[in-house]
């Protein structure tokens, strides 16, 4: 797993000329790094996972996943690193309140084909493995935030991704749970997952192997 | 497969969770398919009949009558058209032997018939002994008029009893007991044995030699019209004339049958030939044959049908755009919920599937309740008006759930593309 990015620029649609939220970022990242992306509001950090992720497009630059050069693939084919390469954590957990833990974690599992058996055997491992054994038929409401953040990192570990991105994964969270997440995020660097987080926490950024300070769009 | 399973499974939670809106999404389409399985089976319906009329009458049957609408530039132009007399008759009977049968009818309207006390409006018609060779609906008791009674020009007849009318809606009675001047005819047959008395109609008297029975209506073929001709009292067309009943002025209707289907072109000709020879050019008869009125009568029903079905498909269409909007709004609700889904891995393909899917699922189930409530309705409300119940064919509920899913289906394209196109970190952003 390897990432390298070179002059990636990125304008948002709107105003006159657009707003610009990258204007030339250029970093390698090796595979097993953990580094955290820190930096004020606005700065362009999560627009910067985004396109790590697949998520989003820059509008201008270099950037490869493994020596590929993804934005010139089919959005089929985009799809499947996405799937089964990175796993995301994010803030504000975006889990589907309408499934319950267990299927929840399953949904990436579904998504890349898996059987039906195996597919509940590996996310019931998963959710055993982030500490939530009993809790599979709990919706997201019934869980706490910190609870919850733990199925988002079980989701996240479903088709065993090479890199995790994890988008202010604290952000909502009390220290305790903080605390807890942060560990598991070390954990899961320390079995060789490249792991990216964004954070405005310096105490979290300082856990982290390398920072990656950004302003105004670029890196410090 | 698998995919296409899960979406299903989505679809379910999905429809469950929000069950107000998938109530009406159903609604809108039933409303469809409702209107889709009625027109079907109503056209259904009239294509059985006239296939069994056809059967029934066989295509060797055609009828000359007058042609009512001939135009005059001015009043002054005007002759009295020719007429087709009983001489006519005879010598069309001549000139084609091999007819199997030659079938003079005259009618007079409103004879006051005398039984005893009763006193009663009725009608009378003319014909010859060919007139049974006709499909015959009918029980004869007694005789019925022979050859010798129309060349004596005897004052002979035959009174037709009706059959039990076929089961009543209160409609139906209502008209019956407006417009049925002949009402105490009918009570007066059913009600006394005629056979053998003597009648007066407008002052002649008749002796009743027979008794036609109609057959019961449901034991009867359906003759073109619907229902068979409403005859009551027949007597030897000779005597109509004779006593004045029929006058010189008044054209006989002729019905043929040329005993065979093969020769029938020919036949057509060789009788608008006599008619030509006879009567000069001009368009004074109309040579109408059942093969024709019977193509006529599809041609029409099949233009009424295209009414109906189009008027189904308008309500499918509404039906259509009840699921893409409905489709459309859970997209926008769910774009967060498609932002999450793109993230963890599924693609455009994906999430277009799971749309559409849902949206064809809301057609199916839609279809299917359409289907029992166009079943279910369909009979009380029918009863009521008297239609009878069109038969409704296994294949007409499964047709209309099929197109209620068609639609639904293109009808999700565009939702489904909207939702599919959108970007992953857009998506994600939505509140």
């Amino acid at each position: 797993m390897s990432i390298n990015c070179s002059e990636l620029t990125k304008v948002y649609e709107g105003g006159k000329a657009g707003w610009p939220a990258l204007r030339g970022v250029s970093f390698e990242i090796k595979m097993g790094e953990f580094v955290a992306v820190t930096g004020p509001s606005g700065c362009g950090k999560s627009t910067l996972l985004n396109i790590i992720g697949l998520l989003d497009e820059p509008s201008g630059g270099q950037y490869s996943l493994n020596g590929r050069d993804v934005f010139t693939l089919s959005d089929l084919e985009r799809s499947c690193p996405r799937r089964d390469e990175i796993g995301f954590v994010f803030q504000s957990f975006h889990l589907l309140n309408r499934l319950s833990s267990i299927e929840n974690v399953a949904l990436p599992l579904m998504y890349a084909g898996a059987d039906r058996a195996a597919t509940c055997e590996r996310a019931r491992l998963l959710l055993r493995r982030v500490g939530l054994h009993g809790k599979e038929k709990k919706i997201p409401l019934e869980l706490s935030g910190g609870e919850r953040q733990r199925v988002a990192i079980a989701r996240a570990l479903a088709n065993s991704p090479k890199l995790i991105l994890a988008d202010e994964p604290t952000g909502n969270l009390d220290s305790a749970s903080s605390k807890e997440i942060m560990q598991m995020l070390v954990g899961l660097n320390a079995e060789g997952i490249t792991v990216i987080m964004v954070t405005h926490d310096k105490e979290l950024a300082a856990r982290a192997g390398r920072n990656l300070r950004m302003r105004d769009g670029r890196l410090e | 497969m698998r995919a296409i399973l899960n979406a299903v499974k989505t679809g379910f939670t999905e429809i469950w969770a929000h069950k107000m809106r998938s109530v009406l999404s159903f609604l809108a389409i039933a409303a469809g398919s409702v209107v889709f399985i009625e027109s079907f089976a109503a056209i259904f319906a009239t294509y059985e009949r006239l296939e069994k009329q056809k059967e029934v009458s066989g295509m060797a049957r055609m009828k000359i009558s007058q042609n009512y609408s001939q135009t005059y530039s001015s009043p002054d132009e005007y002759v009295p058209p020719p007429v087709i007399g009983y001489e006519d008759v005879v010598r069309l009977r001549e000139k084609m032997p091999g007819f199997y049968m030659v079938s003079p009818e005259g009618r007079d309207w409103r004879n006051v018939l005398e039984y005893g006390e009763h006193r009663l409006t009725t009608s009378l018609m003319g014909v010859t002994p060919e007139w049974v060779k006709r499909d015959f609906v009918y029980t004869l008791r007694g005789r019925f008029l022979d050859w010798h009674d129309v060349e004596n020009k005897l004052r002979v007849c035959v009174l037709v009893k009706k059959a039990a009318p076929p089961p009543e809606n209160t409609f139906n009675k209502s008209m019956m007991k407006k417009y049925n001047f002949t009402g105490g005819f009918d009570m007066l047959v059913a009600h006394n044995d005629m056979l053998g008395k003597a009648v007066n109609i407008d002052g002649f008297t008749f002796t009743v030699i027979g008794v036609l029975e109609e057959l019961p209506y449901s034991k009867r073929p359906n003759t073109i019209t619907g229902s068979s001709q409403d005859y009551k009292v027949l007597a030897p067309v000779t005597t109509l004339f004779h006593y004045n009943f029929l006058g010189a002025y008044q054209s006989l209707d002729i019905s043929i049958d040329t005993g065979s289907e093969q020769n029938f072109e020919e036949s057509l000709r060789k009788i608008n030939n006599f008619l030509k020879i006879r009567f000069g050019d001009g368009d004074f008869f109309i040579v109408e044959n059942q093969l024709e009125m019977i193509r006529e009568r599809i041609a029409a029903s099949m233009k009424s049908a295209l009414v109906t079905i189009s008027l189904g498909m308008l309500a499918f269409l509404a039906g259509g755009i009840g699921i893409m909007n409905v489709t459309l709004a859970t997209v926008f609700a769910r774009t967060r919920e498609i932002g999450v889904r793109r993230a963890i891995g599924a693609s455009r393909r994906d999430i277009m599937l799971q749309f559409i899917v849902e949206a064809v699922m809301l057609g199916l189930i839609g279809g299917v309740l359409g289907s029992a409530l166009g079943y279910l309705w369909g009979v009380p409300i029918k009863v009521m008006l008297g239609m009878g119940g069109s038969p409704i064919k296994i294949w007409m509920p499964l047709v209309s759930v099929f197109i209620a899913a068609f639609t639904a289906f293109v009808f999700a394209i565009y939702p489904a593309w909207v939702a599919a196109g959108l970007k992953p970190a857009d998506a994600l952003r939505a509140e």
